[in-house]
């Protein structure tokens, strides 16, 4: 009976590799996909403040909560004022002409803005504002 | 001696610090003198251990704290400047009051001696209870409570790990931590199971849902080939307005376009915009000022 | 009660340029902005480039050569700044900086990731001449027309006198279209007048109309209107102190 030849290879791995270990490679690319959304080895140390740290952040929030609310104050109050001036500016239209009134009061729900009116943006952009209008394109 | 039995067992349910009778929108704490806990107590507040985790998430010293305002906010900003006081014009009605909507109805205690105590009878009419609609004044102007990303996937049931796939594009495309939907119910032809993840979801606030809504404006929906906007029917009539995307749509987000080749499967999602409006048309005008075009046109044909 | 006499009744409108660059950050404000991103690049989970960049690519070298090491923990070495925590290459008490590896500069690819942002410019070239009849100046502001009609007349809202039947955001309306030419595209914001300014002298009465320039430009048709477009600060200097405090609560920054 032959028996087999054993012949020594150096650096012959012994164990399988991680990445062909049985698994897929769509298991894998869920494995990975997991590992993103995983705290694991990815978070950062806690933040250890010492007590003068703490009062300083502390301090600063609680600036920034008067400073916030001191704005929300401001635009309250401005609010406030155009409302009471629209009521103002109705009550003496419905009294100065009732028609004209009856063609101002008229339940606006729904109405939608135009979509020319952008969010402003951090940097301006390479065309400022678009002078070509032209009425007969909008009409039909 | 029964009877006796029966009122001591009675009291002591009462007396009981029941969580599931608040939502059921009973008192949670005991009815029947002597009254001693109005407040459920917090044992983990009471224990010496772990002291960092009894810190609430806004303060620094809590290990779940995350910080906020990290970046101006353009699209709050559009919002305090100039859309506001327009939106406060528009749904401006001279001499308005306050609209009462739908009630539950009390029952006539003179007609029979049954109705003292009687649970309230349903309103007028096939409609359950509806809110009243106050009027728009300074202090009640619509504005945007919180965006939710609901990505179900209905492939899910044979294959789960597509649900893992679709909680990781929407942690991609927000930036923030989604969770797992489960199926609730078991539906053996649909071949659905309860407890199965079917998907992900995802609700924004704040400057990530400012910077979602500019991104889904700006970048999402122009490059949509034939995107006719919102369909004026879309809103749960309390203000509340969903449009959808489907998976061709999403790959134009830009995490997703910039990468494609690790999508292989890309999973579209349903988007609910809530307000602080009471009516669909408030939330509409309010949601037309952040750029999302609204299709008025063909719903009024179909109708 | 006395008969009342039929007071002439005006339409103005107050037509706005909504900002198009965000507004500027107080020194407080930024200060505070940057001090919160500070702390969220502190506190952020170290970034998974594995997932990005496939091990063994090209991209991954140049993703991964970019990045500044941190210094690694040595045995018997003395650290005076704390002893190195690193894990997936991040040093875990410092926040981590992402560096997007730059490409060969020679080739002049408009449309590379890494090619570096440049942002247009704020101050424009009305900013400079001072141009205010012009719609691109102080981008970070809502402008609003004012305009003068001959040289005796003041500076203020464009207003128009009404008649019976038209509803007055239309005399409103086609009141600016008449003086400043057919292309200009505006947006009435609503139906309702925004304030009321009673002119006791004469009994007339003054509506005020919110509206919006969208696209397209105030160009005079006749020769004696003067047209400016000012900031809310500016107005004030413009317009006589009674007409700036009845209307000054309804304009924006």
């Amino acid at each position: 009976m032959e028996r087999p030849i054993l012949t020594i290879i150096r650096n012959k791995r012994t164990k399988a590799s991680k990445n062909s270990s049985g698994v897929s490679p769509q298991m894998q690319r869920v494995v990975t996909q997991l590992s993103v959304m995983s705290a694991r080895k990815k978070q950062p140390k806690m933040l250890k403040l010492s007590n003068e740290d703490l009062i300083k952040h502390q301090t600063i929030e609680s600036a920034w909560n008067i400073y916030q609310d001191q704005l929300q104050g401001q635009r309250t109050l401005k609010l406030k004022k155009q409302y009471f001036a629209v009521k103002e500016a109705m009550d003496v239209l419905k009294l100065a002409s009732p028609e004209l009134f009856a063609e101002a009061n008229v339940d606006e729900s729904g109405k939608t803005f135009p979509m020319e009116m952008r969010v402003p943006t951090d940097a301006p952009p390479r065309e400022i504002w678009h002078y070509n209008y032209n009425p007969k394109d909008s009409e039909p | 001696m029964l009877r006796n039995t029966s009122t001591i067992v009675l009291s002591i349910s009462k007396r009981g610090l029941s969580t599931s009778s608040v939502l059921r929108g009973k008192p949670g704490c005991a009815l029947v003198p002597p009254v001693h806990h109005l407040v459920k107590i917090d044992k983990a507040k009471l224990s010496p251990r772990f002291p960092g985790l009894k810190y609430d998430k806004e303060d620094i010293r809590s290990p779940a704290y995350r910080p906020e305002n990290t970046h101006q906010d353009r699209v709050q900003e559009h919002y305090l400047n100039s859309l506001q006081s327009d939106l406060m014009l528009i749904n401006y009605s001279h001499e308005a009051k306050t609209e009462k909507g739908l009630k539950k109805r009390t029952w006539d205690v003179t007609k029979s001696p049954y109705h003292v105590n009687r649970p309230l009878r349903r309103p007028q009419g096939p409609e359950g209870q509806q809110p009243d609609i106050h009027p728009i004044i300074w202090n009640n102007i619509p504005s945007i409570e919180s965006i939710i990303l609901n990505c179900y996937v209905s492939d899910s049931r044979d294959n789960e790990l597509l649900a893992i796939s679709a909680l990781l594009q929407l942690q991609q495309i927000t930036g923030c931590k989604p969770s797992i939907i489960y199926s609730k119910s078991n539906v053996p032809n649909w071949k659905i199971r309860s407890g199965r993840q079917m998907g992900a979801k995802i609700k924004l606030t704040g400057l990530p849902m400012h910077q979602f809504l500019s991104t889904l404006s700006e970048i999402v929906l122009p490059r949509i080939r034939k995107y006719r906007g919102i369909k004026a029917t879309s809103g749960d009539s309390l203000g509340n307005i969903s449009l959808g995307l489907t998976a061709s749509d999403v790959k134009f987000f830009p995490e997703i376009d910039a990468n494609q080749d690790l999508w292989p499967k890309i999973f579209g999602f349903n988007i609910t915009i809530n307000t602080t409006a009471e009516t669909d048309e408030r939330a509409r005008t309010l949601i037309s000022g952040f750029q999302l075009p609204f299709d008025l046109e063909t719903s009024k044909k179909e109708s | 009660m006395a008969t009342k006499v039929p007071a002439t009744i005006r339409a103005a409108m107050v037509l706005a340029r909504t900002p198009i660059v965000v507004p500027e950050l107080t020194k407080f404000e930024s200060q505070y902005i940057k001090y919160k991103s500070e702390l969220e690049r502190r506190l952020m989970w170290t970034f998974p480039a594995y997932y990005y960049f496939k091990k063994g690519t090209m991209s991954e070298y140049r993703f991964q050569s970019a990045q500044k090491k941190p210094i690694s923990k040595q045995p018997g070495v003395w650290y005076p700044e704390g002893i190195p925590d690193i894990k997936h290459g991040r040093e875990r008490s410092t926040k981590q900086e992402v560096i997007i590896p730059k490409e060969n500069l020679e080739i002049n690819d408009d449309t590379s990731v890494s090619r570096p942002v440049v942002k247009n410019p704020t101050i424009t070239k009305a900013d400079e001449t001072n141009d205010t009849t012009s719609l691109e100046r102080r981008l970070r502001n809502t402008l609003y027309l004012l305009v003068k009609s001959g040289s005796k007349g003041e500076w203020k809202f464009p207003s128009f006198e009404a008649s019976s039947n038209i509803p007055l955001h239309e005399v409103a309306e086609s009141g600016v279209k008449e003086i400043g030419g057919n292309k200009i595209n505006t947006w009435t914001v609503s139906r309702k007048p925004v304030n009321v300014l009673k002119d006791d002298k004469n009994g007339s009465l003054e509506f005020l109309f919110k509206s919006r320039i969208l696209t397209g430009e105030f160009v005079p048709e006749k020769k004696d209107v003067e047209f400016k477009w000012l900031t809310k600060d500016e107005i004030k200097d413009f317009v006589n102190e009674d007409y700036y405090s009845n209307t000054e609560y309804l304009l924006d920054k």
